[in-house]
């Protein structure tokens, strides 16, 4: 008995010791999400559970080692004779069964409070492809390659992906959900904290999967009407100043998910870079010449496999048409020429 | 000197061979003699050269026939697919991937023809009868028969614990090559395919390297404990081994093929559309799961019927009872990865529209039947290692098993259960969202038998006489690392935390975990206790101790950092991470802990390998153990029981006076 | 090793008990291979759900039969030679082999060219087309893989091979031929009559 009285003793205060140090420990990054709180809650529970079984198992283990370990002149001992018990059995079954069909209720419980739709959500449609992400806000009829969310207000996002399986994941809302071709999926987030984040697709897509990010922008909800009127307003270059149709051509190229594939310092990635493209001499995968005037730069980006050039696969994606307007267009075309 | 000689030599001329034999199919099949991809070439020039190796050691080695019949099996496929579409007028004649895919599938039946694997079935259907092989063959060496057609258990047993260990080592090589590339952030020295190529084929090899591990205690314990002198089916045993080799070769010839970008878990579409590596991982996997299936035939009959008299269910070692448990999971499961697998490949080759969306299929489909088997796998490959700890913890202790019979049974419900979870890999892949709750229910049950175990376990140690050999020491950490992998997977299993989880670092971190502790760790504590039986020589104690403490050392660091990573939001499968995560560091930290890992699996190989040949002779029965193999000599003859044994009494009944577990025959029993 | 071990290792193993070994592995082989058909059937409904393509359903009607018949004269050739009837034995199983043949020509050679799941333009098959022919190719194959069996089980029958006692080559392929119609009889329906039959190349 006095064995058991000990070890009790040891995991008591190991584990209290143990399981308030692990709360301390920030696990996840920031909560920029409603959704995170609840989430976050459950996981710490996790957490406490985890380190307790685990004192619990690893302290009767390490207790086992140093107390009944075979000292010298026990080379013929033998250890104490029981072969089971049965209420103890009986006992450890239930008692692990009850817990983890208790988490498994307040797993439900937490799933029906995230996943529950609001009255007065705001439905984004997204589009993933090989690889980059798009965006399309219905009632305001606006697309758009960066995805803007005024804080405090659930959205719906209905998802949806041209190609091979992606999958949502901003690690500072929590949620992610996969999206797949031929089917639409949907998952809901409120943010609640302003400030800049990036998806990151979670699903291996294939070549650029890593690089597969698109980026968010949380803010207030003037701010974002703002944005979206922006949007809205039908704007041509000849608005901009040839410096802003720069600005917002560099905006664009890291919004719409170019700088995954095209690096603008001339180093090399899945495409080729940008410094020095504009007026360069381009040798093509048929081993025909063109020069890269701003006629060839909107073909490339329009249609990427018209003219691939050589010693690059032609996986351009081959819908950027769809979600870059003629401004974005002209921008991005501003900005590769700028970049000497 | 002269060896080496006929070593080199052989490689020249295979090597040579193979390089003339490529050209000159080129060249039969139209195409320009040189080709611009080196690759298919550099796969059949080391096929061929290693077939010349082994002809340089010993010109009759059935590896080596073997190994001919596959190259041989490769052309005739090639030519054949090239003269029916020539014939049918099909444009163009040559087209690499139906060609390919036939190759894949006459190369393996080439390569079992040539090892001899089917002589005897082929001989049957002529009505001739095959006696049953024992001893090497005629007039050769004893050492011949572990690279050819041997019917054996024990050296089946062998031969699968031996490939199972080069997999290992080739698995690990991959790893520690894109684990360097992962120590800092930005693109090093690898592609990103080349990157997704070397996950995918780290994550398949290591479990063809477990299953090969796992097959090889099954086939040479699994026998001896139960009293037999071989198992049910000594040729479909054999079978069973060899023809795992061709699928884990097609695997490996993945690489040379483009490689595949998918990760092992192949997900549809992408795996559609992937590069012609895709076809040989899976037609490899597809041909590795007849091994399996195979296997687990055999092994269930040889429970069922070959028992010891006396020998009751109840009273049969523990570890057969996880053997039991693992066959009943291969013997079903593997037919659906195998479907689902085999789905992929006839979409590819005819286009058939199972999981292409714009002919109607549907994308999911592919992830239930793949999870329906691959689930159940991991179950597949802890069972027997949860069965290794539970076998030496009370020899060790000086005591019995605690709970005998619910650790027995606990294998059961782990198995059966196992079938029921499989949808909590796809908590967020958009199936039905009224599924996913049902499936948090009954993945959480999981934890429950797998409590029992480990709250047997250390029951068996409370109050024992504990004593501390390398084994012993590996099955503790066995324990202790499970336990993290174990108690990961709740917080995966409870969705909205799942939401978080799913695709990052954690269930890197969970896996490795498990797999470490249901399988890397039992697996090296079951090769050096049974390596005094196998060897018949004792292992060098102190080497195996370094070896476990910088194992285990490293592996707490890698899995602990990988989960951590994975919290911060770090995600799987990335050549490529973000340093504004702040996970530079623990990465860092994995490669070194990783390349720990390595040189210490190093360290116990060479251990094994040098103490095989050199070791002190060992004790008979050095544990002290009560398990009936334990009763013979070691090495165990060639028919392990002449005198065939009654089980008296219960198998743990350690330090109880007077109590037998196995009592030896001197007259021919009959079993029943 | 030698000879007298040889010999001691095959006694310990009578044949009955043999007999008793052979068929568990078969069962569990069997076992095995109703997870993979199970698998299949499971995709059929997860694709077509409740619907499926116009066949000609006459001609499945017929190959049902045949094959359900064909089980009828394996059996007969079963029990015929476990009572050392080796003249009626012969009779049935070479009548096996001719309706398995005939059914192997009513589904590969007549329903594959007359369904009505072409390939499209590029060569692609709709989810129709592609379960259609990979269930009855499936299924085919093991038909093809049991009229071989029972091919060699009657080649050797007609040597004399099979008798009263020694009859496990038989009782094996027979009950292999048992389960591949089993198969058929789960698959028939849900080719043919099971949901509302869409239009061709629907
Ligand atoms: C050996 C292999 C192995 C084992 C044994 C397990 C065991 C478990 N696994 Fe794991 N798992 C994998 C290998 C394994 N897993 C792999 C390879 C993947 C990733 C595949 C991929 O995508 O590539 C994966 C992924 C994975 C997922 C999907 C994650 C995702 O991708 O989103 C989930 C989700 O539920 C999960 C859950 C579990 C659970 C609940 C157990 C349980 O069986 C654990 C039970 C054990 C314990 C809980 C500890 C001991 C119990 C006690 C001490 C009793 C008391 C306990 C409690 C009260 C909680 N696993
Ligand atoms: C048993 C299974 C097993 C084992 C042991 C390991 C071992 C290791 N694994 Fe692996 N891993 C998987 C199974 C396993 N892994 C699976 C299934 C995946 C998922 C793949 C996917 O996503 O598709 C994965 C993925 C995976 C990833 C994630 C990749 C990603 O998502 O980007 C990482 C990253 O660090 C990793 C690292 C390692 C490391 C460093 C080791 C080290 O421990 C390796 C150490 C080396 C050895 C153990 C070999 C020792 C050497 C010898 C034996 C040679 C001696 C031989 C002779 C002398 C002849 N693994
Ligand atoms: C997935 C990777 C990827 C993404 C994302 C991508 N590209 Fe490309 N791009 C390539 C590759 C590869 C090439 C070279 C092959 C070719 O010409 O198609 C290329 C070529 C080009 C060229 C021609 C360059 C030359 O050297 O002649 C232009 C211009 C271009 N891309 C612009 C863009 C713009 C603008 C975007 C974003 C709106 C973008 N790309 C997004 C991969 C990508
Ligand atoms: Cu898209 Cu990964
Ligand atoms: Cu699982």
């Amino acid at each position: 008995m006095k064995h058991g009285i000990r070890v009790s003793v040891i995991i008591a205060v190991l584990s209290a010791v143990m399981i308030y140090w692990a709360r301390t420990i920030q696990w996840m990054p920031v909560e920029a999400s409603r959704e995170a709180q609840p989430i976050d809650w459950l996981f710490g529970l996790h957490i406490d559970v985890i380190t307790f079984l685990y004192v619990l198992v690893n302290g009767i283990l390490v207790y086992s080692i140093i107390a009944f370990r075979r000292k010298k002149g026990e080379e013929e001992a033998v250890g104490a004779n029981f072969h089971g018990h049965t209420k103890l059995e009986i006992f450890w079954t239930v008692i692990p069964l009850i817990t983890v069909l208790f988490f498994a209720y307040l797993g439900t419980l937490v799933l029906n409070d995230i996943s529950a739709a609001a009255a007065d959500e705001m439905e984004v449609k997204v589009t993933a492809r090989q690889w980059a992400w798009s965006f399309e806000y219905p009632e305001a009829g606006v697309k758009s390659t960066e995805l803007y969310l005024p804080v405090g207000r659930k959205v719906k996002l209905t998802m949806v992906s041209q190609d091979v399986i992606h999958s949502f994941w901003v690690p500072e809302f929590r949620v992610k959900m996969d999206t797949v071709p031929g089917i639409t999926t949907t998952l809901r987030i409120t943010p609640d904290r302003e400030g800049t984040y990036k998806v990151r697709c979670a699903e291996l897509c294939g070549t650029a999967h890593a690089a597969m990010l698109g980026t968010i922008r949380v803010v207030s909800q003037e701010e974002f009407d703002q944005w979206l009127q922006g949007k809205q307003a039908p704007t041509n270059a000849s608005e901009l100043s040839p410096e802003e149709l720069v600005t917002l051509g560099e905006s664009t190229a890291q919004a719409a998910g170019c700088l995954a594939c095209h690096s603008v310092d001339g180093s090399k990635s899945v495409g080729p870079t940008w410094k020095g493209l504009f007026g360069s001499e381009r040798t093509l995968s048929d081993g025909t010449k063109v020069t890269a005037d701003e006629a060839y730069l909107k073909e490339s980006i329009l249609e990427p496999k018209a003219k691939v050039v050589e010693g690059y696969p032609g996986i351009m994606p081959t819908n950027f048409g769809e979600t870059l307007s003629e401004l974005d267009i002209q921008a991005l075309i501003a900005y590769i020429r700028s970049l000497k | 000197m002269k060896l080496g000689g006929r070593l080199l030599l052989g490689l020249i001329i295979g090597v040579v061979a193979g390089a003339v034999l490529y050209t000159v199919m080129r060249i039969i099949l139209g195409m320009p003699a040189w080709a611009a991809n080196p690759w298919p070439m550099v796969a059949l020039a080391l096929t061929t050269g290693s077939i010349g190796l082994l002809w340089g050691i010993e010109p009759s080695l059935g590896l080596a026939r073997g190994l001919m019949g596959m190259v041989a099996g490769f052309v005739v496929g090639l030519l054949v697919t090239y003269v029916i579409r020539l014939v049918l007028g099909m444009d163009p004649a040559w087209k690499p991937e139906p060609a390919w895919v036939v190759g894949a599938v006459l190369g393996s039946l080439g390569f079992l023809l040539g090892v001899g694997v089917m002589t005897d079935w082929l001989r049957w259907t002529r009505g001739e009868k095959t006696p049953e092989q024992h001893g090497p063959p005629k007039g050769k060496p004893a050492w011949v028969r572990y690279f050819g057609a041997d019917q054996n258990h024990k050296v089946i047993g062998v031969q699968y614990t031996v490939t199972g260990i080069l997999l290992l080592g080739a698995a690990g090589t991959f790893a520690m090559i894109f684990r360097t590339e992962l120590t800092n952030p930005g693109m090093d020295f690898l592609s990103a395919d080349l990157f997704n190529t070397f996950i995918s084929i780290h994550g398949i090899v290591m479990i063809a390297s477990i299953l090969m591990g796992i097959g090889g205690l099954m086939n040479y314990l699994v026998p001896l404990m139960l009293g037999a002198n071989d198992m049910a089916f000594p040729r479909l045993n054999s079978f069973g081994f060899w023809v795992a080799v061709p699928g884990a070769i097609l695997i490996l010839m993945a690489l040379f093929f483009g490689g595949w970008n998918t990760g092992w878990t192949g997900y549809a579409p992408l795996s559609v559309r992937g590069p012609l590596g895709i076809d040989f991982f899976m037609i490899g996997v597809f041909i590795f799961g007849f091994s399996s299936i195979l296997g687990a035939v055999n092994l269930i009959t040889t429970v069922l019927t070959m028992r010891a008299p006396g020998m009751s269910m109840f009273r049969m070692p523990i570890f057969v009872w996880a053997a039991l448990a693992t066959s009943l999971i291969q013997l079903t499961g593997t037919q659906f990865i195998g479907l689902s697998f085999l789905m992929v490949v006839l979409e590819r080759l005819f286009h058939m529209g199972f999981y292409e969306p714009s002919l109607g299929g549907k994308v999911l489909l592919f992830q239930h039947l793949f999870w329906f088997y691959s689930h159940p796998a991991v179950y597949i490959f802890i069972l027997p290692g949860l069965g290794i700890i539970s076998e030496l913890l009370p020899v060790f202790a000086r005591k019995p098993l605690f709970g005998y019979k619910w650790i027995a049974l606990s294998s059961m419900a782990i198995a059966i259960l196992g079938f029921l979870v499989w949808a909590h890999h796809m908590f967020t892949s958009g199936m039905s969202a009224s599924l996913r709750v049902p499936f948090m229910y009954s993945t959480m049950l999981v934890a429950v038998p797998t409590g029992v175990k480990f709250f047997s376990w250390l029951g068996t140690m409370w109050r024992g006489k504990l004593s501390f050999p390398t084994p012993m020491l590996f099955v503790l950490t066995s324990i202790a690392v499970f336990l993290i992998g174990g108690l990961t997977g709740p917080p995966l299993a409870t969705v909205p935390t799942d939401l978080h989880l799913h695709d990052s670092y954690y269930v890197v971190g969970h896996f490795h975990a498990t797999m470490f502790g249901g399988f890397v760790f039992p697996f090296f504590a079951a090769l050096y206790f049974w390596f005094p039986k196998i060897t018949g020589r004792m292992y060098n104690e102190r080497l195996g101790k370094i070896h476990w403490f910088f194992q285990t050392v490293g592996f707490y660091t890698m899995s602990l950092y990988m989960m951590r990573a994975g919290l911060l939001g770090m995600r799987r499968r990335l050549v490529d991470y973000d340093p504004a995560l702040g996970v530079a560091g623990f990465h860092h930290v994995i490669t070194m802990a990783g390349w720990l890992i390595f040189l210490s699996v190093v360290v116990g190989v060479l251990n094994l390998a040098w103490s095989a040949r050199r070791g002190p002779v060992a004790a008979l029965n050095p544990w002290e153990s009560r398990s009936p193999e334990w009763l013979l000599p070691s090495p165990v003859p060639e028919h392990n029981y002449e005198e065939p044994f009654e089980v008296v009494g219960e198998p743990y009944d350690y330090g109880i006076p007077d109590s037998v577990y196995v009592r030896m025959h001197s007259e021919p029993a009959r079993a029943g | 090793m030698t000879a007298t071990t040889q010999t001691h290792h095959q006694e310990a193993i009578s044949p009955a008990r043999r007999l008793v070994m052979n068929r568990v592995g078969l069962w569990m082989f069997i076992i095995s291979e109703t997870f993979l058909f199970s698998g299949i059937l499971v995709s059929r409904f997860y694709l077509w759900g409740g619907t499926r393509p116009h066949l000609n359903q006459l001609l499945g009607m017929s190959v049902t039969l045949i094959l359900v018949t064909s089980s009828f004269f394996a059996n007969r050739a079963e029990v015929a030679i476990k009572y050392g009837d080796r003249k009626v034995f012969l009779r049935s199983i070479l009548m096996t082999i001719l309706l398995g043949l005939l059914f192997l020509v009513g589904v590969v050679g007549m329903e594959w060219p007359s369904a009505p799941v072409k390939p499209t333009m590029d060569g692609e098959f709709n989810v129709y087309g592609a379960v259609l022919f990979f269930m009855t190719g499936m299924h085919a194959f093991h038909v093809l893989t049991g009229v071989v069996l029972l091919a060699i089980v009657a080649r050797l029958g007609a040597r004399g091979h099979f008798h009263a006692e020694h009859f496990w080559g038989v009782e094996a392929a027979v009950i292999y031929w048992h389960f591949v119609d089993v198969v058929w009889v789960f698959f028939y329906p849900a080719l043919y009559l099971m949901g509302t039959a869409v239009g061709p190349g629907h």
